[in-house]
C-alpha cells in the first residue's frame, strides 16, 4: 500500500496553515492598559508651558514634582479653586521648593482647552501659584501617566518615582461645604516624604470631571 | 427563531434611538420632583416616596457608586416631627462609557425609591409637609452640579390609602429594585485579576451582564470584567482598584444585566455580597452574550460572544442540524470542493480493490469529520479568544488564499501534464489521481473540507451563525452534522459496490478526463484571485499572477533538466522577492523604513543630532497593527520623519525578548504597544497607545502644542 506523500503534504500542509492562523489569532491580547505604578519611574514627557518654553520631567530631576490635572470648566476644579483650597496648597508646597505643575489635557473644542496666553490668564484669574502651567492638547502626556479626572493628582519624588497618585481629597463632591474637614491626600502625602516616610496612602480613586481627551 | 432575535435587536435600537424625553425642563438638566405612593397614610404606617429625575436626553446622572468620574444624588430632608426617612434606594444603574472612562448611572426617566415612616402619634386630619435640598451631578460630556429644593405633602387619616396614579408606578419601581435573591450566592476569590463568582439559576439566558461595586476603591470601572457564563452562574475579573487585598474581605455590589421579556431585553439587578473564598463551581464557561448596541460591546465585546441568539430548543436544534446535513451533501457539487473530490473518484477508476477501497472510505470519513471538528474546536477557541469570526476565516489572510490559488493552479498544470511529480526530480509520491492509501485518504478528506470553507458563506451561512452563537456542544454538533453530509457520498461510493459500477472502466479516456478536470481546478483558482482581489486590491492581483507565472516557468522547465530547473527558480524567487509584500498584508507603499531597535544604536542615532522614534510592537498585536497602518505606514508621515531627519527603530517582541522587555518595564509597561521619541536632546515622549498621524506629526516636528 503506497501512502501518496503529496497528497499527506498537501493536506497537512492546509492544516498546518490553519493551525497556525488559529494559533496567532489566539496569541492576540498581549496589550498593557496606560497607567503607571507607584514606585516606578515617572513617565518622562516633553510639553510645552504656558509661556512657550518646553518643559520635561528630567529638568526637575533633584526636585520633588506635583502634577496636578485641571480643567477650569470643572465644577470639581471650580471647587477647590473658588474656596483657595488649591492656591493654598500651591503656595505650601511652592515655598517648601517643591514643583507645582498644571497639566491641561482638555482637546482643542472642549471644556477647559486653553492656550497659553488663556492659561496664564486663568492662572492671574485664579490668583494660582503653579510652578508652571503645561498644555498637552493632543493627551500625549494625560495618557501617558493614565490621568481620568480634573483634579487628578501625581506626586514624583526626586529620583523621578512615582510616589502618589490619585484624588487631591477624601470627599468626592463638587459642593463647595465637602472641603470642609476633608482630608488631603497630596498634602500628607507631601509631609510623608518630606518626613523621608513611605507615602502611607499611596494610591486613591481620582474623583471629578473626566479628562476631556481629544 | 432567528428572526425573533434580529426582532429582539432592532427593537431595542427602536427604543434607545426614540426621542423620548425631548423636552428641555427649565434651566436645570434634571426634572426632579418627590411624589409618594399613598394618598392618604396612617399613624405609625411605613410607606414609600421616590425621587423622580427626569433627565434631559444625552445627559445622566450617577448611581450611588458613580464609576471613573460623577456623583451620586443626595438628598438632605426638612421632615415634620417625628418621620423617619430612609436613603435612596438606587435602581439597576447602566453603564455609561465616556471616551476612555466608565460610568455608573441613570438616563431618561428614573425613580428613586425612599422609605418613610409616620409617627405613631401622628394626628388623622394633619397633613405632613416635607421638604428637601436636592442636589445631583448631571453630565453629558460637561458635568453641571444642579441644586434645588423640592417638596411634597401627604395627609395623616385614620386609614391610609394609595395613590391611583404614583401607587402602581412606585409599586413598580420597588418591584424592580436590585435585592438580594434566594440561591444567589457569590464568592470574591483572590488573584491576578481576582474573581467574582455568582450563582444564577438564569445565567444561560442573560446578556451584557455587569458587576456594580458598593466600593469605589474595589476595581477600575472602566476595566473590562471579561464576564464568563457557566451551567451554574457567572464569573467576573475584578481588576485595576486601588484596593489592597482583594479577596480577603466581603465584597458587596450588583450584578446587572439583560434579560428577555417577549420581544425586548430588560435590564434587571441581583444584589450580592459575595464572601472570600473558592470560586463557586461551573460559573466559568463560555464567554458571556454581548449585544452590539451595549454601550459597553467596545469594551467588553473583545473577549467575549459577540453575537447573541435566544437558546435553542429541541426543534430548533434538530432542524440545525438538518440543515447542516443537506448544506454538507450540496458542498460536493460546489466548484472548490468538486475538483478535489473529481480526481479522488477517478482514482476508483485506477482499479478498485474493494477491501481496500472500504477502508480508504473510512479513512476519507475519518479525515473529513476530524478536520470539521478540528475547525469546530478551533472556531470555539477563537471565538474565546474575542476574535469575531465568520466561517471562511482562514482564508482572510491574503497569502493564504495566494497560497491555494497557486496551489489550485499547480495541480490544474499537473493534470494537464505540464509537469510530473515522481521519479529522480524528488520522488514524492504519486498524483493526486493516483490511488491513495489510508493517509492519502485521510488527507484528502482534511484537503476536501479546507477547500469547502468559502463555499460554505452563502450556503451554509444560517446554520454556522447559529452554531457561533450557541454553546460549544452544540456547535460541534452542527459541525459533526455538516461533516456527516459531506463526507457521505464519497465514502458510500467507496462501500456500494453498486455505485462503484456506475465508475467507467479505465482506458485512453481518462487522459482525457484528467486534462478537463484541470479546468475546474482552474476556476477555483480564479476564483481565489477574486478573493485577493479584495483582500489585497490590484497589487495583490498582479503580485499573484506574476508568481504563478513564474510557477509555471518553474514547473515547465523543471523537465528539461538541472539547469533549467535553476533557472526556474532563480526567476520564481527574484519573482518572489518583488512581489511578497502585497500578499502578506504589507502595503507597498509603505516608504517608512525602520532598523531594528537597540538602546546602543537610539544613543549612536541621537549622538548624530537625530531624533529618534522607537515603535515596540508585535505580530500578534492587533493594536499595534491598527496603529502601524493608520499611522505610520502613509507618504505624509514619512515625508515627516524624512524633513524632520527622524529614524525609525522597531523593537519587535513577537517572541519573547528580554531585552525589549526590560526597555518596556522601564517605561511601566507589561506589554506592547509602547511608542517613545527620543528628540536629539531631552527626555523621551512616551506617545499614546492609539496613534494618529497627526499625533505622530506633531510629536516628531516637534509641534506639541
Amino acid at each position: 500500500m503506497t501512502i501518496s506523500r503529496r497528497n499527506l503534504l498537501l493536506g497537512g500542509a492546509a492544516v498546518a496553515a490553519v493551525a497556525a492562523l488559529g494559533g496567532a489569532f489566539l496569541l492576540n491580547g498581549g496589550e498593557a492598559l496606560a497607567s503607571v505604578e507607584n514606585g516606578a519611574q515617572a513617565p518622562a514627557f516633553s510639553v510645552q508651558d504656558a509661556s512657550g518654553a518646553t518643559r520635561t520631567l528630567a529638568e526637575f530631576r533633584g526636585r520633588t514634582v506635583v502634577l496636578e490635572w485641571t480643567n477650569d470648566g470643572c465644577p470639581y476644579v471650580r471647587k477647590h479653586y473658588d474656596a483657595g483650597n488649591m492656591q493654598t496648597i500651591q503656595r505650601e508646597a511652592t515655598a517648601d521648593g517643591i514643583v507645582w505643575l498644571q497639566v491641561i489635557s482638555s482637546a482643542p473644542g472642549e471644556q477647559g482647552h486653553l492656550d497659553g496666553a488663556g492659561a496664564r490668564a486663568r492662572v492671574q484669574t485664579d490668583n494660582a501659584a503653579p510652578t508652571a502651567t503645561l498644555l498637552d492638547p493632543t493627551g500625549v502626556m494625560g495618557q501617558a501617566y493614565g490621568a481620568r479626572t480634573t483634579p487628578h493628582m501625581y506626586i514624583i519624588d526626586p529620583q523621578g518615582v512615582l510616589r502618589y497618585q490619585g484624588a487631591i481629597d477624601d470627599r468626592p463632591s463638587a459642593r463647595p461645604a465637602s472641603l470642609e474637614g476633608a482630608t488631603n491626600y497630596v498634602r500628607a502625602a507631601l509631609a510623608d516624604l518630606a518626613a523621608g516616610r513611605a507615602v502611607q496612602t499611596a494610591s486613591t480613586v481620582p474623583y471629578g470631571c473626566g479628562v476631556k481627551y481629544a | 427563531m432567528i428572526r425573533a432575535f434580529f426582532f429582539a435587536v432592532a427593537a431595542l435600537f427602536a427604543a434607545t434611538l426614540s426621542p423620548a424625553f425631548a423636552q428641555a425642563p427649565g434651566v436645570l438638566n434634571v426634572d426632579g420632583s418627590l411624589h409618594s405612593a399613598r394618598a392618604a397614610v396612617a399613624p405609625g404606617e411605613t410607606f414609600t416616596i421616590v425621587l423622580r429625575q427626569n433627565i434631559r436626553e444625552g445627559w445622566h446622572t450617577y448611581w450611588r457608586n458613580p464609576g471613573d468620574s460623577g456623583e451620586a444624588t443626595e438628598l438632605t430632608w426638612q421632615a415634620p416631627a417625628g418621620f423617619e426617612i430612609g436613603g435612596i434606594q438606587w435602581p439597576t444603574p447602566e453603564a455609561v462609557p465616556f471616551a476612555t472612562l466608565v460610568n455608573f448611572g441613570y438616563h431618561g426617566d428614573v425613580l428613586f425609591p425612599i422609605e418613610v415612616t409616620a409617627p405613631a402619634n401622628a394626628r388623622p386630619g394633619d397633613v405632613a409637609n416635607f421638604t428637601a435640598d436636592a442636589y445631583w451631578l448631571v453630565c453629558s460630556d460637561i458635568c453641571i452640579p444642579e441644586e434645588t429644593t423640592l417638596t411634597f405633602s401627604v395627609p395623616i387619616a385614620a386609614v391610609g390609602r394609595d395613590d391611583p396614579e404614583w401607587g402602581p408606578r412606585i409599586a413598580e419601581a420597588v418591584a424592580n429594585l436590585p435585592r438580594p435573591q434566594a440561591g444567589v450566592d457569590a464568592r470574591i476569590s483572590a488573584g491576578d485579576p481576582a474573581r467574582l463568582s455568582v450563582t444564577l439559576s438564569n445565567a444561560a439566558d442573560i446578556r451584557n451582564v455587569r458587576f456594580f461595586s458598593y466600593d469605589r476603591d474595589l476595581l477600575l470601572a472602566s476595566a473590562p470584567q471579561r464576564p464568563r457564563v457557566g451551567a451554574a452562574g457567572v464569573s467576573f475579573d475584578i481588576s485595576g482598584g486601588v484596593a489592597e487585598n482583594v479577596g480577603q474581605a466581603p465584597v458587596q455590589g450588583v450584578v446587572a444585566y439583560q434579560v428577555r421579556d417577549g420581544a425586548n431585553w430588560i435590564w434587571r439587578g441581583v444584589e450580592i455580597e459575595a464572601q472570600p473564598g473558592e470560586p463557586l463551581a461551573d460559573t466559568d464557561g463560555a464567554p458571556a452574550p454581548i449585544s452590539d448596541n451595549y454601550a459597553l460591546a467596545g469594551l467588553e465585546g473583545s473577549g467575549s460572544a459577540v453575537a447573541v441568539a435566544p437558546p435553542m430548543d429541541a426543534a430548533g436544534i434538530l432542524l440545525a442540524l438538518g440543515l447542516a446535513f443537506l448544506g454538507g451533501l450540496i458542498l460536493n457539487i460546489m466548484p472548490c470542493v468538486l475538483p478535489v473530490l473529481s480526481v479522488k473518484a477517478l482514482s476508483f477508476a485506477g482499479g478498485a480493490h474493494s477491501a481496500e477501497t472500504r477502508t480508504h472510505g473510512l479513512f476519507y470519513f475519518a479525515g473529513v469529520m476530524a478536520t470539521f471538528l478540528a475547525l469546530a474546536g478551533l472556531l470555539i477557541a477563537l471565538r474565546g479568544a474575542g476574535e469575531a469570526v465568520g466561517w471562511g476565516f482562514q482564508l482572510q489572510a491574503p497569502w493564504v488564499t495566494s497560497l491555494l490559488a497557486l496551489l489550485f493552479f499547480a495541480i490544474g498544470l499537473n493534470l494537464l501534464g505540464v509537469f510530473e511529480i515522481g521519479g529522480s526530480l524528488q520522488n514524492a509520491g504519486g498524483t493526486l489521481t493516483q490511488r491513495s492509501g489510508n493517509a492519502g485518504s485521510f488527507f484528502t478528506g482534511a484537503l476536501a473540507v479546507i477547500a469547502a470553507t468559502p463555499c460554505t458563506a452563502p450556503f451554509m451561512a444560517g446554520a454556522i451563525g447559529v452554531a457561533i452563537t450557541q454553546s460549544p456542544l452544540i456547535t460541534l454538533l452542527i459541525f459533526s452534522a455538516l461533516a456527516l453530509g459531506f463526507a457521505l457520498p464519497l465514502t458510500l461510493l467507496h462501500f456500494a459496490p453498486a455505485l462503484q459500477r456506475l465508475i467507467p472502466k479505465p482506458g485512453a479516456w481518462m487522459d482525457r478526463a484528467k486534462q478537463v478536470l484541470a479546468f475546474p481546478m482552474f476556476v477555483a483558482a480564479v476564483w481565489l484571485v477574486w478573493v485577493l482581489a479584495e483582500q489585497a486590491g490590484a497589487n495583490g492581483v498582479l503580485s499573484l499572477l506574476l508568481l504563478a507565472t513564474a510557477l509555471g516557468f518553474l514547473l515547465l522547465a523543471a523537465r528539461w533538466g538541472r539547469a533549467w530547473l535553476i533557472a526556474g527558480a532563480l526567476a520564481l524567487a527574484v519573482t518572489g522577492t518583488f512581489t511578497w509584500r502585497p500578499l502578506v498584508g504589507v502595503q507597498s507603499e509603505t516608504v517608512l523604513a525602520s532598523e531594528a531597535w537597540s538602546d546602543d544604536r537610539v544613543a549612536e542615532l541621537r549622538g548624530e543630532g537625530r531624533g529618534v522614534f522607537v515603535n515596540f510592537t508585535a505580530a500578534w498585536c492587533v493594536t499595534c497593527k491598527v496603529n502601524e497602518l493608520a499611522a505610520l505606514s502613509s507618504p505624509r508621515v514619512a515625508q515627516a520623519f524624512a524633513e524632520a531627519n527622524v529614524a525609525y527603530l522597531k523593537g519587535d517582541w513577537t517572541n519573547r525578548d528580554d531585552t525589549i522587555a526590560a526597555a518596556l518595564a522601564e517605561y511601566g509597561r507589561a506589554g506592547v504597544p509602547l511608542y517613545l521619541y527620543f528628540p536629539p536632546e531631552g527626555e523621551a515622549v512616551v506617545l499614546p497607545q492609539v496613534l494618529t498621524e497627526s499625533i505622530v506629526i506633531d510629536t516628531i516636528s516637534g509641534a506639541q502644542t
